[in-house]
């Protein structure tokens, strides 16, 4: 079971290099980080660090477009951003997608039961970004919280994957695994249910599938 | 006035945070102000106010909060929520939780720069560059007030 920071944007993005920060995880108790933009998979300082691949897109079509690019289909990890709700639900249903994200962006009810549902049968994770709880203040923090604990109560009637992200562009962004054990308790997410969802993005890029005889 | 009998005084808990980027000197009441902001603004005036939080101390790239005890695990917290302090961005990180300064000092391991440093130039800006140990390698941009940072490592400075 990997402990994994499902997304950070490294330099030239932000202002710290790959390596740092994948310097930075292995101290802060992550063992593996997911780099958005990063074109290999690799191991640093002990730590591995996977291919991420962010899609911005406003029609299922368009997400299958993406998915086809070359960089695209290179990533371990396919991420897209939330829209509305009809976009939502048939963003989760794609194959290729791994992970829905930015979901605090979105209007309340953009992601329901039955996107939930449908999230849970295709192996489609959540994405719990930690830059609304700390980087925000008031009213947006108290929305991204609301959403959160809302997505929370889809998660544990559903059951459908959730991931954490620190979402970092500087090792100042990065949090260790004990506080985001903290963060995560504000909306009321167990210490139980966030280790599960530091651990669930190996379960997504190596699902459970049945035991096939070979020869 | 004499001092409550041990008794009766009320209980404190001592946070140990470490304060990043590494050289990075804060007054201790700009440190104060950024945890009562944070605090404040995640856990509201009134579980603030029976919390207690304050500096003790601010040194060597730490800082010691005190708290009433029962309420550390929500000031931690609220610490890593702080961004900036004074307009400068940092990071608190929790090292560790205690009953008593003493056995906080006791867990402070100050870093301090290497001896050589250097200068590079990265798209144009001019950088000093600091070195740490385990190969970290801060670049502070050369300027009066508002200097861009970059963390790099000492493999990163050498592919440039």
């Amino acid at each position: 079971m990997k402990t994994t920071d499902a997304s950070v944007c490294p330099y030239p993005a932000g202002d710290s290099t790959l390596a740092r920060m994948a310097l930075e995880a292995a101290e802060l108790g992550f063992d593996s980080i997911v780099a958005v933009g990063e074109n290999r998979s690799h191991q640093l300082h002990g730590l591995e660090v996977l291919q991420g691949s962010v899609i911005s897109a406003t029609s299922q079509k368009e997400i299958i477009r993406q998915v086809r690019k070359p960089a695209v289909r290179d990533a371990d990890v396919i991420f897209v951003n939330a829209g509305d709700i009809t976009f939502n639900r048939a963003a989760v249903s794609v194959k290729e997608v791994h992970v829905i994200r930015n979901i605090h962006a979105t209007r309340r009810n953009a992601f329901d039961h039955v996107a939930a549902r449908s999230a849970a049968e295709h192996e489609t994770a959540l994405d719990i970004s930690l830059v609304p709880i700390i980087q925000y203040r008031g009213i947006k923090r108290q929305r991204a919280l609301q959403r959160y604990a809302d997505i929370l109560a889809l998660q544990r009637r559903y059951g459908f994957l959730l991931t954490i992200s620190s979402g970092a562009r500087s090792i100042l962004e990065q949090r260790s695994v004990r506080e985001v054990r903290d963060l995560c308790a504000l909306f009321g997410m167990t210490g139980a249910e966030v280790n599960e969802a530091l651990s669930s993005i190996g379960r997504l890029i190596e699902p459970k599938r049945p035991v096939r005889i070979v020869g | 006035m004499r001092p409550r009998p041990p008794a009766m005084r009320t209980k404190r808990r001592y946070i140990l945070a470490r304060i990043l980027p590494y050289g990075a000197t804060h007054d201790q009441k700009e440190v104060f102000l950024a945890v009562i902001e944070a605090a404040t603004s995640l856990w509201g005036d009134a579980a603030v106010g029976l919390a207690q939080p304050a500096v003790v101390f601010c040194d060597c790239g730490y800082a010691v909060i005190r708290c009433r005890r029962g309420t550390e695990k929500d000031i931690a917290t609220a610490l890593a929520t702080i961004t900036t302090i004074a307009d400068e961005r940092v990071a608190l990180r929790t090292v560790a939780t205690s009953g008593t300064i003493r056995a906080l000092r006791r867990r402070m391991q100050p870093i301090r720069p290497l001896p050589e440093t250097g200068e590079v130039t990265i798209e144009g800006q001019h950088f000093t560059v600091y070195r740490y140990p385990r190969q970290k390698v801060d670049l502070i941009e050369k300027g009066i007030m508002h200097q861009k940072s970059l963390f790099f490592t000492e493999a990163d400075l050498e592919e440039r």
